[in-house]
C-alpha cells in the first residue's frame, strides 16, 4: 500500500479542515522516504499507462499535457474527500512548475525535496490534487496549436554577411533595407535572420525541438562557409499559439467587464486583445471563438492563460 | 567709491566716482563732469554677457507656439462637434499633458493635429458622448490608421481608459448626415429623420444580436441599416429600385463599400424572421422582404423566438439523443423580453450542445468525427457570425512531425544549401552586369 489511510492527510492547499492535526514527520532527506518516492513514481506511472486519455479526439503530439499527468484519479488517496474535483488552485509554491528548458511533454517531473519545512507526504497530496485539477479541466476537447516559434541564438563570431549572401543559395541580402542576411531553409521550415555580430534570430517553427534543429541547421550552414560559428546561449524568446472555443463571443461584453484588461476598438481591429497579468500573455480574441495566445516563453504559459481565459469566454457564450 | 590715484584730466581733482551709465562701466569726475575712462563695449566677456537676454528681458516663458495652435484646433473641433464645455476641458487638459510627452514632442506637425483629434475622441466617449473614429478623421481629412496608432499611443501614455462606444447610439447622429428631409429631395423619396433613426435603431439592435455587428467597423452597419430603413419605410416602387450607390448620392454622404454585404447579411437575417410571420403564406426572399421589415421588427423577439424554435426541432430530426434535453425549453412565452431572451439562450445552448452530444456519443470514430465537427459548428445554428459560416478554408498544414532537437544534420543537406564555386562565380558576374546597367541607366 502506497499511502496508509490511517496518516494526517493535511494539506495547506485543501480548503476543507479535516480536524486532524499533522503530525511532524521526521526529516525528508531521510532514504526510507525517498525509496518510497521513488516506489510510488513508479506505481503511478504504470497506472497512468492503462488510463486512457479521456475525451480528446485525434490525439497527436499536440495533446496538451499540462504539468505532468502522473496521477491516476483515486489510485492512492483514499483521504480525499469526493468533492476535491475542480476548486481552482492557485499555483502555490507546493505547485510544480514546467520546467524551463524546452523538454519533451512526457518527461516526468521528480518532486525536488527542497521545500524543507512540509513533509513531503504534504507535498505529494498537494501534487496530487493540482494535477487532478489540472488533468479534469484539461480533458475539454480542445486541441492547442503552436503556430510559431521565435527563438535566438549566437553564433559566437563576427560574420560578413557579403560573403554569405554570394556563397548560399538560400539567402538574400539587401543592406538598405535591412542590415541583416535572410535565409530560409526546407526542412523544418524556417527562416533566420543572421546579423553581422554573430547573432540569430530563428522564426517559422512549430514545436521547440523543431526551432532548435532549424537552429542548429542554419549554425551548420554558416560553418560551411568557413566561418568559426558556434552554437551558444539558443533560447526561445517567443511561442505564439492558437485555438477555437468553437462558440460565438460576444466581445462588447467581455469589453465592458474586464475593462481594465482588454482593448476592443472595431475601428481598428476586429478582434479584442486582452492583456493577462498572470501570466503575461497577450490574447486576440475574435467573434468566431478562435483564440491567438502570444508572449510565451513556455508552453505551460499559454495553457495556463487559456485556462484562465476560458472560464471568462464561458460567461458570453449564453446571450444569443 | 572713490577711484584711488586718478587724476581728472580736466580740472585735477582726484574725485572720481565710478557711475555706471547702463551697463557701461564709466569713471566720472565728481567736480567737473567729465569723464575719465569708460569700458568699451567691447570689454564685454566673450558670447554674451553673464546675463543671458531672456533674463535681462524678463518675460515669462510662452508656451510654444505649435502647443498654442494645436488647443485653438481642439477648440475648433469642439464647435464643430458642438460639444459641451466639460468635454472641452477634458480634451483641452489631455492634450496640454500628451503634448510634454516625449513621443508627442518632436514629431510632424501632422501628428501633433492627429493628437489633438484623439484627445476630443477619448473626451467625448469617457463623457459617454457617442463618437467614431471615423468622424475624426473625416473632420481631420487624416488616415484612419494613423489616427489609430497615435490613438493607442495616446491611452497608452495618459494610462486612460475609454468606454465602449455602442453603435446604436452613434446612429443617431449619423443619420442627421442624410440629407433625405422633404426640403432636399421629393415627396416618395423623403423621410423624416427622426422615424429614420427609430427604424434604424430596432434594425442595428437585430443585427447586434445576430452576430453582424461584433468585430466588424460600425459606419458600413449604420450605411445599410440607414438604407434599409429608409427602403421600408415606404417601400414603393422608387425606394426599391434605388440602389445604394444612387441612395448615397441623392442623401450625399459618401458610399462605404463593405455597406453592400452587410446589406444582404442582414437581409438574410430578416429572411429567417420574416418566415416565421404567420400571416405570409408565399415564401420569403430577399428581394421582397423589404415590404415586411416593419412587421419584423415590431415583433422581432416573438419572431426570434420562433425561429429558434423552428431551428431547432429541425436539428432534433438529426439527433434524437439530445430530446430529453429540450423538454424544459418547451414552454415559450413571448410576451415578456427578458423571459424570452431567456427562453431563446437555452434554446441556442440546447442547440450548440447537440453538436456536442453528437462529438461525445461517438468517440469511437475518432478521424471520422474531427473531419465533420471541424468545418463548421457555424452552419448548424440558426444564427452565427459570418466568418463562421463563411470560414475560409485553412491551406493544409503537414502533419506535426516528432523532433528531439538533437538529431543528425547531413553533411549533403547543408551542401545543398551552398553555392558551387562556379555558381558564385555567375552569381558575382551577374551582380555586377545588373547594378552597372543600372548606374548606366539611371
Amino acid at each position: 500500500g502506497a499511502m496508509t489511510p490511517g496518516m494526517p492527510m493535511f494539506s495547506p492547499m485543501m480548503p476543507y479542515g479535516s480536524g486532524l492535526t499533522p503530525q511532524p514527520l521526521q526529516n525528508t532527506n531521510s532514504l526510507s522516504i525517498l525509496e518510497e518516492q521513488q516506489r510510488q513514481q513508479q506505481q503511478q506511472q504504470q497506472q497512468q499507462q492503462q488510463q486512457p486519455s479521456a475525451g480528446l479526439p485525434g490525439t497527436s503530439g499536440q495533446t496538451p499535457q499540462l504539468y505532468h499527468s502522473q496521477t491516476a484519479a483515486g489510485s492512492t488517496t483514499t483521504a480525499l474527500p469526493a468533492g476535491t474535483g475542480l476548486y481552482s488552485t492557485s499555483i502555490g509554491p507546493m505547485t510544480p512548475l514546467t520546467p524551463a528548458t524546452p523538454a519533451s511533454e512526457s518527461s516526468g517531473i521528480v518532486p525536488t525535496l527542497q521545500y524543507g519545512s512540509y513533509s513531503y507526504l504534504e507535498f505529494l497530496v498537494s501534487l496530487l490534487n493540482a494535477t487532478l485539477v489540472l488533468f479534469v479541466s484539461v480533458g475539454l476537447f480542445f486541441l492547442f496549436v503552436i503556430r510559431n516559434i521565435v527563438s535566438t541564438v549566437n553564433l559566437g563570431c563576427k560574420l560578413d554577411l557579403k560573403t554569405i549572401a554570394l556563397r548560399a543559395r538560400n539567402a538574400e541580402y539587401n543592406p538598405k533595407r535591412f542590415a541583416a542576411v535572410i535565409m530560409r531553409i526546407r526542412e523544418p521550415r524556417t527562416t533566420a535572420l543572421i546579423f553581422s555580430s554573430g547573432k540569430m534570430v530563428c522564426t517559422g517553427a512549430k514545436s521547440e525541438e523543431e526551432s532548435r534543429l532549424a537552429a542548429r541547421k542554419y549554425a551548420r550552414v554558416v560553418q560551411k562557409l568557413g566561418f568559426p560559428a558556434k552554437f551558444l546561449d539558443f533560447k526561445i524568446q517567443n511561442m505564439v499559439g492558437s485555438c477555437d472555443v468553437k462558440f460565438p463571443i460576444r466581445l462588447e461584453g467581455l469589453v465592458l467587464t474586464h475593462q481594465q484588461f482588454s482593448s476592443y476598438e472595431p475601428e481598428l481591429f476586429p478582434g479584442l486583445i486582452y492583456r493577462m497579468i498572470k501570466p503575461r500573455i497577450v490574447l486576440l480574441i475574435f467573434v468566431s471563438g478562435k483564440v491567438v495566445l502570444t508572449g510565451a516563453k513556455v508552453r505551460g504559459e499559454i495553457y495556463e492563460a487559456f485556462e484562465n481565459i476560458y472560464p471568462i469566454l464561458k460567461g458570453f457564450r449564453k446571450t444569443t | 567709491m572713490f577711484a584711488a590715484g586718478l587724476k581728472c584730466p580736466g580740472c585735477g581733482s582726484s574725485n572720481i566716482v565710478d557711475d555706471d551709465l547702463y551697463c557701461q562701466a564709466q569713471l566720472v569726475c565728481v567736480d567737473c563732469g567729465s569723464v575719465v575712462s569708460e569700458g568699451t563695449l567691447a570689454d564685454d566677456p566673450v558670447g554674451g554677457t553673464d546675463v543671458s537676454y531672456s533674463r535681462t528681458t524678463a518675460v515669462t516663458k510662452k508656451p510654444c507656439l505649435n502647443l498654442i495652435k494645436g488647443l485653438e484646433r481642439v477648440k475648433e473641433m469642439c464647435r464643430i462637434l458642438r460639444l459641451n464645455s466639460e468635454i472641452e476641458e477634458l480634451a483641452l487638459t489631455y492634450f496640454r499633458q500628451a503634448y510634454q510627452q516625449e513621443s508627442f514632442i518632436n514629431v510632424t506637425l501632422q501628428r501633433k493635429e492627429v493628437l489633438a483629434g484623439c484627445c476630443v475622441y477619448v473626451s467625448c466617449r469617457q463623457r459617454d458622448w457617442p463618437i467614431t473614429l471615423g468622424t475624426i478623421s473625416s473632420l481631420l481629412d487624416a488616415d484612419q490608421t494613423l489616427l489609430g496608432g497615435v490613438y493607442q499611443e495616446m491611452i497608452k501614455i495618459l494610462n486612460i481608459q475609454a468606454p465602449f462606444v455602442n453603435i446604436a447610439d452613434v446612429i443617431e447622429a449619423h443619420v442627421q448626415e442624410y440629407k433625405i428631409s422633404a426640403q432636399d429631395v421629393t415627396k416618395e423619396l423623403a423621410e423624416d429623420s427622426k422615424v429614420l433613426t427609430k427604424r434604424a435603431v430596432a434594425l442595428v439592435e437585430l443585427a447586434g444580436d445576430s452576430w453582424i455587428v461584433t468585430g466588424r467597423r460600425p459606419l458600413p452597419i449604420m450605411m445599410a441599416a440607414t438604407y434599409l430603413a429608409w427602403q421600408s419605410l415606404n417601400p414603393n416602387k422608387h425606394r426599391l429600385r434605388l440602389s445604394l450607390d444612387k441612395f448615397c448620392h441623392l442623401a450625399k454622404v459618401q458610399k462605404r463599400n463593405p455597406a453592400v454585404t452587410r446589406i444582404t447579411e442582414m437581409k438574410e437575417v430578416l429572411c429567417k424572421l420574416g418566415r416565421e410571420l404567420p400571416w405570409v403564406r408565399e415564401a420569403v426572399t430577399r428581394d421582397d422582404v423589404v415590404r415586411l421589415v416593419g412587421d419584423i421588427l415590431e415583433h422581432r423577439h416573438t419572431l426570434l423566438t420562433r425561429a429558434l424554435r423552428t431551428h431547432e426541432t429541425a436539428m432534433l430530426a438529426d439527433c434524437p439523443q439530445a430530446s430529453a434535453l429540450n423538454s424544459p425549453t418547451e414552454e415559450v412565452a413571448p410576451s415578456q423580453h427578458s423571459e424570452s431572451r431567456d427562453q431563446t439562450a437555452d434554446a441556442s445552448s440546447v442547440v450548440q450542445l447537440c453538436p456536442t452530444d453528437r462529438m461525445e456519443n461517438q468517440e469511437g470514430d475518432d478521424s471520422h468525427q474531427t473531419e465533420d465537427p471541424e468545418p463548421n459548428w457555424g452552419k448548424r445554428v440558426l444564427f452565427a457570425p459570418p466568418c463562421v459560416i463563411h470560414a475560409k478554408r485553412r491551406r493544409e498544414e503537414p502533419p506535426a512531425q516528432n523532433f528531439t532537437g538533437d538529431e543528425e544534420i547531413s553533411d549533403s543537406e547543408i551542401d545543398s544549401y551552398i553555392r558551387t564555386p562556379q555558381e558564385a562565380r555567375d552569381f558575382a558576374l551577374m551582380q555586377k552586369a545588373v547594378s552597372s546597367s543600372d548606374n548606366g541607366n539611371p
